[in-house]
């Protein structure tokens, strides 16, 4: 699954320790969203779009 | 963050006290080995040891609850990813020991007593669940490197 949390993130200037704060998840975890390798749970895709404050399908695709 | 902090320091504690009780029992139980008590044959201290055994897993079990519970669903992924294929390649590598260990050759094996020189039939079930623990827990490090590796 693809996303857009990296522009998203640097469209803010926020680094991904801030982003991992906000959404209550390990730097870590961020990394591998944002490389597309860890899909999120939809809790957390559901907290991600709140935090942008845009619905999930404009963050999160399933596009290749 | 904080709760996970706090949960790392709690479980060195914890391990400390298993360790220091672990201690006070051998402890007592050499005391009374001096002093004329056959410990090594005394139904009472093997309960006492299986009791304080229990107790301890228990600790185990919850200490693990509170730690699955203190991290990301990210890293608890990571763990159930690892437990199941890491732990499954672990006994997978078990399974075969246990049958070539099911054959009549295996009968002129000599398996070296792990410890205090016993070869008993008790002595060999504990080496081979040791053992099979042993390799899951391997297979299940391994895995979990694998999945946070991939995922940098």
């Amino acid at each position: 699954m693809n996303n857009r949390l990296k522009v998203l993130r640097a469209e803010r200037d926020w680094s991904q320790a801030h982003l991992a704060t906000e959404l209550g998840v390990s730097r870590q975890t961020v990394n591998a969203l944002e490389t597309g390798r860890y899909d999120p749970s939809l809790p957390l895709a559901f907290k991600i779009a709140r935090l942008f404050q845009m619905p999930i399908e404009s963050i999160f695709s399933d596009e290749e | 963050m904080a709760g996970k902090r706090k949960l790392i320091i709690q479980s060195v504690i914890g391990c400390g006290l298993v360790m220091l009780a672990a201690f006070i029992m051998g402890g007592v139980l050499a005391y009374l080995e001096v002093k004329g008590q056959d410990v090594t044959s005394s139904a009472g201290a093997l309960w006492a040891v299986g009791g304080f055994a229990a107790v301890t897993m228990l600790i185990s079990l919850w200490v693990g609850f509170k730690w699955m519970s203190s991290i990301d669903e990210a890293a608890q992924e990571a763990h159930k990813w690892a437990w199941y294929w890491g732990g499954s390649g672990g006994m997978a590598v078990g399974g075969v020991l246990v049958i070539m260990a099911s054959l009549p050759q295996a009968a002129a094996i000599h398996i070296p007593a792990w410890y205090s020189e016993r070869s008993d039939p008790a002595a060999y079930a504990a080496t081979g669940a040791f053992a099979m623990l042993t390799l899951m827990l391997i297979g299940y490090g391994v895995a979990w490197a694998w999945w946070w590796l991939g995922r940098r």
